[in-house]
């Protein structure tokens, strides 16, 4: 009887889960889905009220028009390029950084690691100014001298695009932790076994550390993505702009085209679902061993 | 005190510019670089309004190949931004020391640039070449000298629906308060469990800063003395143009929770209110989602009034920098902006309000109701700032009025609460 009073018990608690789960989907997918049927709507149907949830006539043609409003191929190869590069610099310099803070014995390390926790701290909004300033006046780059006058620096150049979105502190962080978890008599072994520092790092270490990539790749990738402040201020040539820049085109100061809008971000949301549907196992193993879950 | 992220930027955006204007970005007292010369090199337009589509066919199919016919030997690069970022485009750029040479500024911000001394002053005969309201010219100019030309403008009016006041037996638009309380009173409807269905009038579907300063305006208030320097909206006129929001959400004749934002379908147009602050723009979503109110005649406009008929007037302002190592160039450009041949356009891609009365009679304003209630009330219009700490105080109005709208503190309050961060935003100038 107790047995199964038990089985009962377990079934009502993941019946109450499956619901609660349901639930929070709905809530997480709505957005998505409002987003998905508001780009196939015409003016008339998303000025109408009562709401219509539904299109009354299917505008499919607003995918096309939304295209045809800006160059969005070239907006979409320079974020894939920005994304990819920064997600590949992040994912090489952040893991070395992680694994010395977390297995090398240096003096200083703990002072560089608070050094990287504190930088964390730091908004992101109060680090745009030193950081266009340091962009500007980047010595003998775009016709400035040695002392960085003269010039433009990296301003409207790839370089302001890629190198100072690199690196974030966040990433080291992630990465150092995870190193820190490893057992010390792998690197012990290997050491022994006559094996250098990258190569314990290459060929022992990272590869028991694959979910902490996926998920710094995929956080990166999709900051990347999804930047608009900083390619605005550091470009003025339209073959440099990015897709988020691309996509404020359809909503100015007067107006906003809702639809256009709407297919556009649909369009720019795709391959970050991708990305996740691809790296979702690893993506939530990562953080679930991160501990910041 | 609120962090948001345009207040972190004004703040270093402060520091930037005392950095930019104490070193060699910017020019030592009144030295600017001199227009005369000849018209040539390359120059960079930074422009908030021109960014979307048909913005951008506009200004680099039709208007720069013009201005170029006229100046084969100035080229002009274009920096597209909008509004929402402007201000940190500017900040940035000068800290950087690299000012564009022309630069598209809202009214309001010429006296905290003009200020600092990174726009140029225009020739004052260059006011005087087409026929301009005084009201339309006064945010162009600050301590007696003309910094821009008025591009297009954006007015806030209150639009009403005349079918559900033909309905209600209503006649007239309110000529005071007092009678636009009582009609939002009558053409507000609830369902049966007394729930709003509908609100007499919307005074929240635009920018809470804009549509209290329309009302501060209408009850012949001012935000600052003429120096700049002394705050004035904290007397009387200010407390009653914010109370006047909360009195219609009391008495259910308006309600917060009805806001449209920007772009969304109007209350007006989905017949959930029946009169509505609105911006003149309204008229083109009109065209586009609601065009059969249009035909059927069921929506009008009117000036707000109560001690006084007002309308507030925002809008684009075409300057040149101070900096510029191609004056001649910047200030070609300037004049050719602020022709007729260009704002006409410029303002039928936006639907806008062309800041010339030669315009009077073209067809975009004949048939835009909106666009030609406000053209042809300019000497009506009352601009916002007026003060070099505009940028900070600007920021700071919208925050501090809705703790007062969503009953956190009383228009007193709040109007006192914003008058102390104003005084304390001018004292360090």
């Amino acid at each position: 009887m107790a047995v199964v009073d038990g089985v009962r018990r377990v079934r009502a608690g993941r019946i109450a889960l499956y619901l609660t789960l349901g639930a929070i989907s709905v809530v997480m997918i709505v957005p998505f889905v409002w987003m998905l049927l508001t780009s196939v709507k015409t003016p008339a149907d998303i000025a109408a009220f009562p709401v219509r949830i539904l299109p009354t006539k299917w505008a499919f043609g607003n995918y096309a028009d939304a295209l045809q409003a800006a160059p969005f191929a070239t907006y979409a190869r320079n974020s894939f390029v920005i994304a990819a590069s920064h997600t590949v610099l992040n994912v090489v310099i952040a893991s070395m950084a992680g694994y010395a803070l977390a297995r090398l014995r240096f003096r200083g390390s703990q002072l560089i690691f608070l050094g990287f926790v504190g930088a964390l701290m730091i908004p992101t909004y109060t680090k745009i100014l030193p950081e266009f300033l340091i962009v500007r006046f980047m010595p003998l780059f775009g016709g400035n001298d040695i002392t960085g006058q003269g010039g433009t620096g990296w301003l409207d150049t790839w370089w302001a695009l890629i190198i100072p979105g690199a690196v974030s502190p966040f990433s080291v962080f992630l990465f150092r932790q995870f190193y820190l978890d490893l057992p010390v008599e792998l690197e012990e072994a290997a050491r022994l076994d006559g094996l250098g520092e990258l190569g314990i790092y290459a060929r022992i270490m990272t590869p028991l550390v694959k979910p902490a990539f996926i998920t710094v790749a995929l956080l990166t990738f999709e900051g990347s993505w999804n930047n608009f402040l900083w390619p605005l201020l550091v470009t003025k040539s339209d073959s440099l702009r990015v897709i988020q820049v691309g996509l404020s085109v359809f909503r100015t100061e007067n107006d906003t085209q809702w639809a256009f809008l709407m297919a556009g971000t649909t369009l720019a949301t795709v391959p970050m679902v991708v990305l996740f549907l691809i790296g979702q196992r690893y993506f939530v193993q990562g953080f679930a061993t991160a501990g910041i879950k | 005190m609120e962090y948001t992220r345009r207040s972190v930027l004004s703040a270093l955006g402060l520091g930037a510019f005392a950095a930019a204007t104490g070193c060699s970005a910017a020019p030592s007292g009144d030295g600017q670089a001199a227009a005369d010369g000849p018209a040539e090199g390359e120059i960079t337009l930074l422009t908030p309004i021109y960014e979307g589509s048909t913005g951008k066919q506009l200004l680099e199919g039709k208007l720069l190949p013009a201005f170029k016919q006229k100046n084969p030997n100035v080229t002009v690069k274009v920096d597209y931004t909008t509004y929402a970022a402007l201000n940190e485009k500017l900040t940035t750029g000068l800290a950087g020391g690299l000012m564009p040479d022309v630069v598209m500024l809202g009214v309001g911000w010429i006296p905290p640039f003009a200020h600092k001394k990174v726009l140029a002053a225009l020739p004052d005969d260059l006011g005087q070449r087409f026929d301009y309201e005084d009201r339309v010219l006064e945010p162009c100019r600050y301590d007696g000298k003309l910094y821009a030309l008025p591009l297009i403008l954006d007015t806030r009016i209150v639009t009403y629906r005349k079918d559900m006041f033909a309905e209600a037996g209503i006649k007239q638009p309110p000529k005071d308060w007092t009678e636009l309380r009582a009609m939002a009173r009558e053409l507000t409807r609830a369902d049966g469990s007394g729930k709003l269905t509908r609100v007499g009038f919307d005074p929240f579907s635009i920018d809470l800063r804009q549509c209290w300063e329309t009302f501060l305006f209408a009850n012949d208030g001012t935000l600052f003395d003429e120096s700049g320097q002394q705050v004035k909206f904290n007397d009387d006129r200010g407390v009653e143009a914010l109370q006047l929001f909360l009195d219609v959400i009391k008495d259910k004749s308006g309600d917060y929770s009805f806001k449209s934002a920007a772009g969304q379908p109007s209350t007006l147009a989905q017949g959930r209110s029946a009169m509505m602050m609105a911006n003149n723009s309204l008229w083109v979503q009109l065209q586009e989602q609601t065009p059969e109110l249009l035909k059927e005649d069921k929506v009008g406009a009117f000036m707000l009034a109560n001690r006084v008929p007002a309308m507030f007037q925002g809008g684009t302002l075409v300057s040149r920098s101070a900096t510029t190592k191609h004056a001649a160039a910047a200030q070609a450009l300037v004049e050719f902006l602020g022709t007729p041949d260009t704002i006409l356009p410029t303002a039928a891609q936006r639907g806008a309000v062309p800041g010339v009365q030669d315009l009077q009679t073209s067809d975009y304003v004949e048939n835009n109701g909106f666009v030609k209630l406000a053209l042809g009330n300019m000497d009506k219009a009352r601009s916002e700032g007026g003060t070099p700490a505009w940028m900070e105080i600007r920021e700071k109005i919208k925050t501090t009025l809705e703790t007062a709208v969503v009953g956190q503190r009383t228009a007193k309050e709040a109007i006192d609460e914003l008058a102390n961060q104003s005084k304390e935003a001018i004292s360090r100038l």
